[in-house]
């Protein structure tokens, strides 16, 4: 014990100290790279949490809840419930949004609340008191409102003050009865209370409820199910509140995963490089080693003082990781939350949600990761016979062989990764095309070494004609060709993910680009005010477009409106469209079964449907195949006609004719709708025209114009969190590259004080270094972009089309990716810059005097 | 019940005499700001148990021009109403040192809650009280029924003595403004015969109750702070009712009264002078702090009564998440000079936690 101790403190302690600034560059990539993984990992946590605590917040006791499926029911089905035997209360809930401090002509603008009317007579969520209040039943007289206290400070409010809020796109003025403490609302505090009179009211939902939560005597909890399963209506389903969670879940999963798999990416870099910081050391230690075993040190000895060394950096990597975790999570958070509610469901998060588990799990997780890339340098460092490491080049010789047997492995690495990107998704997910890209990633990491052999001997040959500098620099790099492959790989990683990503987003962008073209052919686009996103169910009542219809100017008005039901764990839209007009406005693009003219005469009034490609990609669903939906008029069959393209959202959407949906939901009320213009109309005047004929309704009017760019702003908001994961590998991997350098100037002291001292310039030592930054640089760019075009089409044909169901072709964005490589060839540089004013600076006396 | 007054015209304010008409009155007088009926009673169960148990409902009425204002404005849920029923459950276990007790609060829509006009029908959530009139129009059989996981309690109720009428003139004074006050009746001893289920054991039980049915507009006056009401019912077949509005100074408001009722039914009011209640121990709760008076002398010389009223138990407090809590208990009735049981009741001490406004 004390000797290892001893081994540990000489070799390795003394060693990180005296490399002090290395090993802290070192340390901060990996933190880096753990705490991406770890802010990740807490934002997808704190998403999926943030939806569950908002059936919890009303009380943690509801353990059964009966559901209409994407449409309220009845209102005396709660008699029922509450009579059925084993049900000890049963509370009604009507569940729909409003919105405040929005303003016209910004679609941004706003704040989404999240109403929950609730019978305000029985007792309230703990927590909340309203016997501070004068008037309890004020709540009765459709006025009053129970707010959060963060909402009370954001809009300026207290007990008994009036604010206003757009329900359904009407103006409502609330008072505020009561406030939600923070500790009750702590992860949800976009919640509203208002009494259930007042929100049937406002939502229109009069003689109906959209939920009843239920607390049931727990152990009688199956049987409770099976007894209310027989008594509520048809379209209805009773399940526990987490079963709703774990839709939500499913829902997010394929976002979520892909998130968690590009942070991984970063993981891996940060991994590269311990094992470089620790290969490096072993080589620079190796007559150190040598003279170790030749006094009795053991192998295992050895070993374990090495594996320590991958150990320690892990543990110290992780806890910085933690912390960068934690303030990384909260700029993760908003952007996953942000992307969640625009295009998945309606949540708010104030706070992430650190969860402990989730943090010891990643700390956990650094720590092993540090010790499997420690092993194979420690490995060899405790192999190396003591008679052969003296002499520190001897190691990097043997390179050429092992350079081709590397490049062997890689090859295979590929072929498998090929062979891997043809198998299906793995329920939902594509397991196997995260396996490809590994594959595709280790593969060019192996053919690596084999690539710096080849260049540095082509150098050779050519270098005569450039500068000593540049001959120096060559020879360099091909002497020690191992350290250069890690920080090679490394970079190259980082480099391959963000062409990898680049090529994707930007065809994935090129393709939603041409699909909106052809779908974006109404002249304006008309929704309640102050909503944005998918997410908003609102309701304008038929008379509105009917209204419109008969404007001056309008050619024909469509309206949209689209229920969330569940399917098969998951939830899907089943929306309404008027089939008859399908043909003449083509803003379908159909792209398999039936064609547009075919469905516009066979379709209307039939329960025949078309589906969303990504839909029908992750169901396997395919034209002639049936679906059954649950619907108020009890499960419903529906034939699929013909596939269309939608790039709006992956969770699925189903089409059906507008008068098969009004009969299934007695609903003809719309979500938006939108208006084709006359030749020749002033669209400007037409939009004014509108917007007063809708009222009282405040309306948003977009021109087709307005509504791509704010698509396209989504679309770009959504792909800003995987921007940013590429910046900070690509920063982890310049770290690499620093780290690498400083630790070849080092090694390299003696050479450089002799090459000083036969005259070489301050400026030429200088520049040895930056060619040998450049051309690292170089050929991490190269390697990546070559894995970074395999994984690019990984991502478009495999991946992308497995967990999102966007087919999509692949768009090389060719001047975005020469910039970023020329970026990183700059960076690569710069990272030169520091250790090639280290190595300038060595003293010529000094260096030479040990020889 | 903590409802704030609202001084509208349209409610309807108990100023002058009124003409009782049964068994019509039993049922709800919706025009007025706050009704109740008010069930107390002692019952001793086949095993030989004794239980004391109270089952009220109440019903108050909500801003009305409001209500009617958002029902023009946002149109017509049923959840909107201007009326809301509560009810309260106590039982008090004499032998096991128990008490429980449970509430319940519901508005009209789909009959959640509701007190029918004209006739005695009145329910909250599951929770019910229904009345058939006997042969003598002015009495009637009634039923009730509450229950609360798996305490249950089911009552008939046949009246011994026809209503009795407290005040003047159907006129019961609560304070010195002339319209300070309600139209106030009792059945002063009911015969009692039913079914409780209660810590597992389904027990018959039988026994007296006392029944109170008020409704008024204005019943409590800003300046007073709550009462102490006390019904006992004595051995020699008389009954005394009396009724203490107090004052922030702890004083007693003048115009509180009781009652008599005779044996054979008749009644004979008895004014603030004519009687004394004396508080002789206290009372603290742990659960609200409350210090309630815990025991009283109670002399009235016209009638010959010089009594000790104790509680069968301290706690008999229902603490309330959605209205105030109070004291509502059972209580023995004996002789100051001899000690010698003459009787039983019911006290309750309302206003001692929050002040009550009603």
């Amino acid at each position: 014990m004390t000797a290892a101790w001893t081994l540990f403190r000489s070799l390795v302690l003394g060693y990180i100290w005296q490399n002090r600034l290395r090993s802290f560059v070192t340390l901060l990539a990996i933190g880096l790279g753990i705490g991406l993984f770890v802010a990740i990992d807490l934002a997808n946590a704190t998403a999926i949490a943030s939806f569950s605590s908002n059936v919890n917040i009303v009380t943690s006791r509801v353990n059964l809840q009966v559901l209409g499926e994407g449409r309220g029911f009845d209102e005396r089905t709660l008699l029922k419930v509450m009579r059925a035997p084993d049900v000890v209360q049963a509370s009604p809930v009507i569940e729909d949004s409003i919105v405040v401090g929005a303003r016209q002509g910004d679609p941004n603008s706003g704040e989404i609340l999240r109403v929950l009317g609730m019978d305000l007579l029985q007792p309230l969520p703990e927590g909340i008191d309203m016997r501070g209040n004068s008037d309890p039943y004020g709540i009765m007289d459709g006025r009053g409102a129970i707010v959060s206290q963060r909402v009370v400070d954001n809009l300026g409010l207290r007990i008994g003050k009036n604010f206003t809020a757009l329900a359904g796109g009407r103006p409502v003025t609330f008072t505020v009865a009561a406030i939600v403490p923070r500790s009750v609302s702590a992860a949800d505090s976009s919640v509203v209370f208002v009494d259930i009179s007042t929100a049937q009211e406002l939502f229109r939902k009069i003689g109906t409820i959209d939920r009843i939560d239920c607390i049931v005597v727990p152990q009688r909890l199956q049987q409770a199910k099976a007894a209310l399963e027989k008594i509520v209506p048809p379209g209805t389903r009773v399940i526990e509140p987490a079963t709703r969670t774990d839709e939500v879940r499913r829902l997010l999963r394929s976002f979520q995963v892909n998130l968690a798999a590009i942070s991984l990416i970063a993981l891996l870099v940060g991994a590269f490089l311990i094992y470089n910081t620790v290969a490096i050391s072993v080589v620079q230690r190796r007559a150190e080693i040598g003279t170790l075993r030749a006094v009795g040190a053991t192998r295992g000895q050895i070993f374990t003082a090495f594996l320590a060394e991958g150990a320690l950096f892990g543990v110290l990597g992780s806890f910085l990781g933690l912390l960068f975790g934690y303030f990384l999570a909260r700029l993760a958070v908003g952007a996953v939350t942000h992307t969640v509610n625009t295009l998945y469901v309606s949540t708010h998060v104030d706070r992430v949600l650190y969860d402990p588990r989730l943090m010891l799990e990643a700390l956990l997780f650094g720590i092993v990761v540090a010790m499997l890339s420690a092993i194979a340098p420690a490995v060899e460092a405790a192999t190396t016979q003591p008679s052969r490491v003296i002499g520190s080049r001897g190691f990097e010789t043997q390179m050429n062989r092992l350079a081709i047997l590397l490049s062997l492995c890689g090859l295979l690495l590929l072929g498998l990764a090929y062979i891997a990107a043809q198998a299906p998704a793995i329920d939902g997910l594509p397991l196997f095309g995260y396996a490809s890209a590994l594959g595709i990633i280790l593969g060019a990491s192996l053919l690596v070494p084999l690539g710096v052999i080849a260049t540095a001997s082509l150098l050779q040959k050519l270098g005569y004609r450039f500068s000593s500098a540049a001959l120096l620099a060559a020879a360099n790099f091909g002497g020690t060709p191992r350290r250069n492959s890690l920080a090679i790989a490394a970079l190259a990683i980082a480099v391959a993910m963000i062409v990898s990503v680049a090529v994707s987003v930007y065809s994935l962008r090129a393709t939603v680009a041409a699909w909106l073209n052809q779908t974006l052919i109404a002249d304006l686009f008309v929704r309640p005010m102050g909503v944005s996103g998918e997410v908003y169910d609102a309701r304008i009542p038929a008379a509105i477009p009917a209204r419109i219809r008969a404007l001056p100017g309008v050619a024909a008005v469509d309206t949209f409106r689209g229920v969330e039901i569940p399917f098969h764990g998951s939830l899907i839209t089943l929306a309404r469209t008027d089939f008859s007009t399908i043909a003449q406005r083509d803003w379908v693009h159909v792209s398999g079964g039936a064609d547009a003219a075919t469905l516009a005469r066979t379709l209307p009034g039939t329960t025949r449907v078309i589906v969303s490609a990504p839909f029908a990609e992750k169901a396997n669903l395919h034209p002639g195949d049936s679906i059954v939906l649950d619907t108020p008029a009890g499960p419903t069959s529906f034939a699929i006609a013909a596939i269309y393209d939608d790039y709006s959202n992956d969770s699925g959407t189903v089409l059906v004719d507008q008068r098969t949906f009004n009969r299934l939901y007695h609903d003809d009320s719309a979500g938006m709708f939108s208006v084709y213009a006359k030749p020749g109309t002033d669209l400007n005047v037409l939009r004014t025209r509108v917007i007063r004929a809708a009222l009282p309704l405040r309306v948003e009017v977009q021109t087709t114009h307005d509504l791509r760019a704010v698509v396209f702003a989504i679309f770009d908001r959504t792909f800003l969190i995987t921007q940013a994961l590429n910046i900070i590998a690509i920063t982890i991997a310049v770290m690499g590259v620093v780290s690498t350098l400083f630790a070849l100037v080092l090694e390299r002291r003696r050479e450089i004080g002799v090459l000083r001292y036969l005259g070489l310039t301050i400026r030429s030592v200088r520049d040895m270094v930056l060619y040998e930054a450049a051309l690292i640089g170089i050929l991490g760019g190269l390697f990546g972009i070559g894995a970074g075009m395999l994984l690019g089409l990984l991502l478009i044909y495999v991946i992308d089309r497995q967990a999102f169901g966007w087919p999509m072709h692949l768009h090389v964005p060719y001047w975005p990716l020469a910039e970023s490589l020329l970026l990183v060839l700059a960076a690569a540089i710069l990272a030169g810059l520091y250790p090639a004013r280290v190595a300038a600076r060595i003293a010529t006396a000094d260096a030479v005097r040990t020889e | 019940m903590k409802l704030v007054i609202a001084a509208v015209a349209t409610l309807a304010i108990a100023t002058a005499p009124y003409q009782f008409h049964f068994p019509s009155d039993h049922g709800s007088h919706p025009s007025y700001q706050t009704e109740w009926w008010y069930f107390t009673g002692h019952l001793k169960a086949t095993d030989g148990r004794r239980f004391g148990y109270e089952i009220t409902f109440f019903r108050a009425r909500v801003r009305p021009q409001d209500v009617a204002r958002a029902r023009q404005i946002l149109g017509g849920s049923r959840w909107r109403g201007d009326q809301v029923y509560a009810a309260h459950f106590a039982l008090t276990d004499q032998g096991g040192g128990r008490f429980f007790h449970a509430e319940r609060i519901a508005r009209s829509a789909l009959g959640l809650g509701g007190a029918a006009v004209g006739k005695l029908a009145v329910n909250a959530d599951t929770w019910s009280l229904t009345g058939v009139p006997l042969a003598d129009r002015s009495r009637e059989r009634m039923t009730l029924h509450a229950d609360d996981g798996d305490t249950r309690l089911d009552l008939t109720q046949t009246p011994l003595k026809p209503p009795a009428i407290h005040g003047h003139d159907g006129l019961f004074r609560k304070g010195a403004c002339a319209s300070c006050a309600s139209h106030y009746y009792s059945y002063s001893r009911l015969h009692t015969q039913g079914v409780l289920a209660y810590a597992g054991k389904t027990l018959s039980v039988s026994g007296t109750s006392w029944m109170d049915h008020e409704f008024g507009s204005n019943q409590l006056l800003s300046e007073e702070t709550g009462w102490d009401w006390m019904s006992l019912q004595l051995d020699d077949g008389r009954e005394l009712m009396i009724y203490l509005f107090r004052r922030p100074d702890n004083t007693i408001e003048p115009q509180s009264s009781g009652s008599i009722i005779e044996r054979d039914g008749s009644v004979r009011p008895i004014s603030f002078n004519q009687f004394t209640v004396t508080a002789t121990s206290h009372w603290r709760s742990a659960a609200t702090h409350a210090s309630y008076p815990a025991s009283w002398r109670v002399r009235v010389p016209s009638a010959s009564l010089d009594l000790n009223v104790t509680p069968v138990l301290a706690n008999q407090e229902l603490v309330l998440r959605q209205t105030p809590s109070y004291w509502e208990g059972a209580v023995d009735v004996r002789d100051a000079a001899t000690n010698r049981l003459r009787g039983q009741g019911y006290v309750e001490l309302t206003g001692y936690v929050e002040r009550v406004i009603l």
